[in-house]
């Protein structure tokens, strides 16, 4: 094969990782297509590469289906974020996120980030459901969620039972507490042997978003990208140090420097 | 032979009983195309006559092209050896015709497992029954081993050869052995006659197949894939895959990047590094062969090849392919075998491909082809193959009332306007040469065609040009068509009453005459002709069609202020011919704006001026017109020039007088009349006097007229007598002297209230020696003490003290005298105070001066005047306060300019 069709090597990678059906392929969706439709199931991997300022960052979407879960540390190697997305309506989502997800970062280069988003929060939460999408129409507006004014804002509740959903249409129960994730961060720094005060913030890192209505779904992926940057310029630096590459040399050393960082 | 035909993915799922193939893709065709692309075709090379004939038990195993030579081992141990010519039909068909050049029985009674050829040694590389040993690629003799080592290795499993070698001798083939008993993986160099053990490397488990580039090794193991560096030893797994379940795949596809089959059936990328920069494809779980021919994975399982887009991931094409036993690719030639029988899979030309994508309207999907491909194509020829499906797109997009995504399409893909524009019938200009590129764009003959009748799509499409147009017309894009841009869309302004009309013709434009003047007049925009006329320099055609439209002889309701805009156009027209012609038509119709066309003439230098004898002239049978043209040149312009300013003033006074003589007369009309008359006789002062004074000398009437022309005669004592004794109007008399002596110096002012002060006196005293009607002396007096009260400050208190009768009393003249006494002494002070000060500056000048006497001054030639800024050339010169030479004549100069000067000038006035 031509060496020409390989592709433009992108500055960075984020990940998309956590269990089928919480939303990671809608998500991407929303975030580049500022839309909202019906996804099949994600098979393998997928990618989408997003021109950051003068930077190119790659998303990865990955599959959350059991089968394909070998190859999650692939996607993973070298990635300077992970997203790990669960399902606010269930709780076993967040468990898996710990369980089966969390190992699979371990080959995440060493000063990668971690965000925690809990997706589908418009099914629980009113302030969810206005639309967010700052590109204005989402062709998708499907419900009701037009007309509606704001809701007063919900008194931060314990834990997962009980969420004031008082509007109607909510049915669903609120199976994850903003607390649950923010918790579980606390576990990832502690996974990772990382300083929590040294660490970016829980209240910073953990996300309720939802794809169906756009809520703040623009804000964690551009927080993110801003979070990146340091990393895509120390790469860049680390690129310039050694301007003139020894391709023989670099072949040892790059899978060297990789073991090393896991 | 293989039974094949192409299908559809989703068709895929089918068991297609053997049937006559011309009969199930008609059936199909229809339905399932639309789904797929015709990314490749499948072409016999080698049949199953030619390798085994009838003998059924006999099976391919492997093949090797090199070149147009292709070999193929057989489970027999045999090696076959075919020459394969490429042969293209006079339709363009391509397919291959095989010739035997020899067969060889290996001798080993086992299969030939693999075999690689080694061409710049003529060595063939096989494997069979676990040797790797050399064979001689004409003769296919075994080669013998060379006295310095052996040229077999026993005990292999799999090996593969390096397309990516670290070694640079080129006569030197790097290969890797895996080895059937250790956990081991070996390097060999493969020399003509020998092959030598470079390296080996251990590894965790046992490895089953391999593929390298560089010093990657890249292995399946029994549960994972992993990358080695044989050099350096480091190693990087990738991930888990059962060998054991499911063969691995393990393909080079470029510089350090790998193609794996991955659980679930996926085609996993994965470079040395152990990173995935592609995204996988999703095969069937049974693949046992692929290869990548970009942007397309090529993967076989046991009854399709099927095709994904490396650039999208989808699955584009499957054939059926049943017996499918291998699939390779050599040098970019991908080849495959079934059990019988070889065959290649011919890629068929990108423009065909992406052609067929947009025959079904799949735009996105040929545009991310056609992207792909730019790095494997020439840039020029990209550029254009790009472009050329850009506009192909944006005319799908187009038929579908997409107009954004087809704007935006045609802008990138830089469209030739007039191909959009000859689908509108009758909007090109007749004269244009433009004809529709070939092969074409779309398929659509013209916009009825793409409407089907549909009035409501129409408009949309028509309102699209419009906006396209508009915002290309001012682009390069259109350099070489403005003609037929402009009137196309002159013309589509005109049919769909569009403001923009006027804006369009009002600013520069390239519209045709020929082709437009029809078209407005068959929607009656005669104004906008008429401004097209204007722009082509046919001013005269654009007036006598505003004229029809003007006097209703056309209809065409653009301006309802028609008339304005004729006379205004007119004023500023150029050609004064013109002028000259239709003045008298809009004078007609109405003479006050009608006026505008001389009134109203711009005064630049880019307009012809008219002259304004001639208008007077032109303007002798229009009476009230040449009024309005000399009050224009008077009081607007201020033209001083007696003849007008005479004309005006006769023209005054005819119509004071015809007013006078009508009765009963207009009151009104003749103050307004008189006014003006008057006002035209004060402040004018190039009239002829005389000439007025004898029009007016039977008028008894026209008194102040008289008395003001008097006073321009400058002979104030008559001007002063009518006033005082025929009009008995002191206010005027007094308002005369002042106006009288406006431009004049005080003494001038002085004398003329003395004189009015001396009528009035004079004529109190004849009033009380001849006793004249009782009052009348009284009132005169009475007027003399008014006008010493109220204007004091002009008169000289002492000479009017003499004048003054005896008996008047003191009170009488009481402001009089006081405004008298108190101006004396204001005078008085501050001609006191202009002395102190002035006495005052010769001091400080005194003390200045004697200061500046004792310091020395440098004067130079390098140094320059403070004053003139030009250097000293003579020693001569005066010394400003703080030092400061300057010129002599500088100096000079400022003291006849300075402000201290001034204003002891002033000063000096007053005292
Ligand atoms: N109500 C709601 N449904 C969602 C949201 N995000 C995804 N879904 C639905 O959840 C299902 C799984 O979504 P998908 O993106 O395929 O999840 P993935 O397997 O993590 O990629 C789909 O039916 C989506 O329509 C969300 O924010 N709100
Ligand atoms: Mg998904």
């Amino acid at each position: 094969m031509p060496e020409a069709s390989k592709m433009k090597k992108p500055d960075v990678k984020l990940v998309l990782l956590g269990d089928m059906n919480v939303g990671k392929t809608s998500l991407l969706h929303r975030y580049t297509d500022r839309k909202f439709k019906d996804t099949v199931s994600t098979v393998g991997g997928a990618f989408f590469l997003k021109q950051w300022g003068p930077y190119n960052i790659s998303i990865w979407d990955t599959a959350g289906r059991e089968q394909f879960h070998g190859l999650g540390s692939m996607y993973c190697r070298g990635a300077s974020a992970v997203i790990l997305t669960y399902d606010v309506t269930n709780w076993q989502s967040l468990a898996e996120l710990e369980e089966r997800f969390l190992s699979l970062t371990d080959t995440a280069s060493h000063d990668c980030i971690f965000a925690i988003v809990g997706n589908k929060v418009d099914l629980t939460d009113p302030k969810a459901q206005l639309s967010q999408d700052s590109s204005g129409v989402s062709e998708d507006q499907t419900e009701h969620e037009e007309e509606r004014t704001e809701p007063q804002v919900l008194s931060s509740c314990p834990t997962p039972p009980a969420s004031p959903a008082s509007l109607s249409g909510i049915t669903v129960h609120k199976q994850v507490a903003h607390e649950d994730a923010m918790a579980l961060y606390g576990r990832i720094l502690r996974y990772k042997g990382l300083e929590e005060k040294s660490s970016l913030p829980a209240e910073r890192m953990c996300f309720e978003t939802s794809a169906k209505t756009g809520y703040n779904v623009d804000a964690l992926f551009e927080t993110l990208f801003d979070l990146v940057l340091p990393s895509i310029l120390r790469k860049r630096n680390e690129n310039q140090q050694c301007p003139t590459i020894d391709l023989e040399e670099c072949r040892g050393a790059s899978s060297k420097r990789a073991r090393f960082c896991c | 032979m293989a039974f094949l035909r192409q299908l559809d993915s989703s068709s895929k799922a089918c068991q297609l009983a053997v049937v006559p193939s011309a009969v199930l893709c008609a059936v199909f065709s229809d339905a399932f195309v639309e789904m797929s692309v015709k990314a490749f075709e499948l072409v016999p090379a080698v049949e199953r006559d030619l390798l085994m004939g009838d003998k059924a038990r006999i099976n391919i195993e492997c093949i090797e092209c090199c070149g147009k030579h292709l070999y193929v081992g057989t489970n027999d141990c045999f090696i076959h050896h075919f020459l394969l010519d490429e042969v293209t039909s006079s339709k363009g068909k391509l397919s291959y015709s095989a010739q035997k050049l020899l067969h060889k029985y290996l001798g080993l009674k086992k299969p030939v497992a693999e075999l690689r050829a080694a061409s710049a040694l003529e060595r063939l590389i096989v494997l069979c029954d676990g040797i790797v040993f050399l064979i001689d690629m004409v003769t296919l003799e075994t080669v013998p081993s060379a006295a310095g080592g052996g040229a077999k290795i026993r005990g292999v499993t799999a090996f593969c050869i390096n397309e990516n070698p670290v070694n640079g001798d080129p006569f030197c083939v790097e290969m890797c052995v895996l080895s059937s008993k250790r956990r081991t993986v070996q390097i060999y160099m493969v020399y003509e006659d020998r092959v030598q053990l470079v390296k080996e490397v251990s590894t965790p488990e046992q490895p089953c197949a391999v593929s390298l580039d560089g010093y990657f090794l890249c292995l399946a193991l029994a549960t994972q894939y992993m990358i080695l560096n044989y050099n350096s030893g480091a190693s990087q797994d990738l991930f888990p895959y059962n060998s054991e379940e499911r063969r691995p795949i393990l393909k080079r596809i470029g510089r350090e990047e790998f193609l794996l089959a991955a659980p679930g059936g996926l085609g996993m990328f994965a470079n040395a590094e152990g990173v995935s920069q592609r995204a996988p494809v999703n095969w069937s779980e049974g693949v046992i062969g692929a290869a990548v021919c970009f942007p397309y994975v090529v993967a076989l399982d046991e009854n399709f090849i099927t095709i994904h887009s490396m650039l999208d991931q989808q699955l584009k094409q499957t054939l059926s392919f049943r017996d499918g036993h291998i699939l390779q690719d050599f040098e970019g030639k991908v080849i495959l075998a079934s059990t019988k029988a070889v065959y290649v899979l011919v890629p068929l030309p990108l423009e065909r491909q992406i052609q067929d994508l947009l025959a079904s309207h799949r735009v996105e999907e040929a545009l991310t082809l056609t992207e792909g491909a730019q790095r494997n194509i020439p840039k020029d020829k990209f550029q254009v193959l790009h472009k050329r499906i850009l506009q192909q797109v944006g005319f799908i997009q187009f038929s579908q009332l997409q107009f954004r995504e087809a704007r935006e399409h045609f802008r990138k893909g830089q469209l030739d306007v007039r191909e959009l524009i000859s689908l509108y019938p009758l909007l090109l200009p007749a004269s244009s040469s433009f004809t529709r590129c070939h092969p074409p764009l779309h398929e659509f003959a013209d916009l009825n065609h793409l409407a089907q009748g549909d009035q409501e799509k129409v408009l949309l499409y028509k309102n699209f040009l419009i906006s396209y147009l508009g915002e290309v017309r001012n682009t390069e894009v259109v350099n070489v068509c403005r003609e037929d841009v402009d009137t196309a869309l002159l013309k589509l302004y005109a049919e769909q009453d569009h403001e923009s009309l006027l804006d369009l013709l009002a600013s520069d434009n390239t519209c045709l005459l020929t082709d437009s003047i029809p078209w407005l007049e068959k929607y009656h925009k005669y104004f906008a002709l008429g401004l097209l006329y204007h722009y082509n320099g046919q001013d005269s055609a654009a007036l006598q069609l505003w004229i029809r439209l003007a006097d209703g002889d056309l209809q065409d309701s653009t301006r309802t202020d028609l008339f304005e805009y004729i006379v205004d156009f007119l004023s500023s027209c150029s050609n004064l011919d013109l002028v000259w012609t239709y003045a008298d038509w809009a004078l007609l119709k109405d003479p006050t704006i009608g006026m505008h066309i001389f009134t109203k003439r711009p005064l630049s230098k880019d307009v012809s001026q008219l002259n304004p004898d001639d208008v007077i002239t032109y303007l002798g049978k229009h009476s009230q017109a040449l009024l309005l043209y000399l009050e224009y040149l008077v009081l607007e312009r201020r033209i001083q020039k007696e003849k007008f300013h005479t004309h005006l003033a006769v023209l005054y006074l005819e119509r004071v007088l015809s007013l006078q003589s009508q009765s009963p007369t207009d009151e009104a009309q003749l103050t307004t009349a008189r006014e003006r008359l008057q006002a035209l006789l004060r402040e004018s002062n190039l009239y002829l006097v005389q000439l007025l004074l004898d029009k007016m000398e039977n008028c008894e009437q026209l008194l102040l007229e008289r008395a003001t022309l008097y006073g321009k005669l400058e002979e104030h004592e008559r001007a002063l007598h009518i006033l005082v004794h025929q009009l008995r109007d002191f206010r005027s008399a007094e308002a005369f002297c002042l106006w009288a002596s406006s431009c004049r110096d005080s003494a001038y002012r002085q004398q003329l209230f003395h004189l009015l002060l001396g009528v009035y006196l004079d004529g109190s005293h004849r009033g009380q020696s001849h006793a004249v009607a009782a009052g009348g002396s009284g009132e005169l007096e009475m007027a003399a003490v008014d006008l010493l009260n109220r204007h004091g400050e002009v008169f000289d208190a002492i000479s009017v003290l003499r004048l003054l009768p005896e008996s008047w009393s003191l009170q009488l003249l009481r402001p009089f005298l006081g405004r008298a006494v108190r101006a004396s002494m204001h005078a008085c002070r501050t001609s006191q105070i202009a002395l102190g000060l002035a006495h005052s500056e010769n001091l400080q000048l005194l003390h200045d001066r004697l200061k500046e006497r004792k310091k020395q001054i440098l004067v130079s030639e390098k140094k320059g005047c403070h004053l003139c800024h030009n250097t000293f050339s003579e020693p001569d010169v005066v010394c400003l306060p703080g030092a400061v030479p300057v010129h002599t004549h500088c100096v000079a100069h400022r003291v006849r300019d300075s402000p201290t000067k001034r204003l002891l000038t002033n000063s000096s006035n007053h005292t």
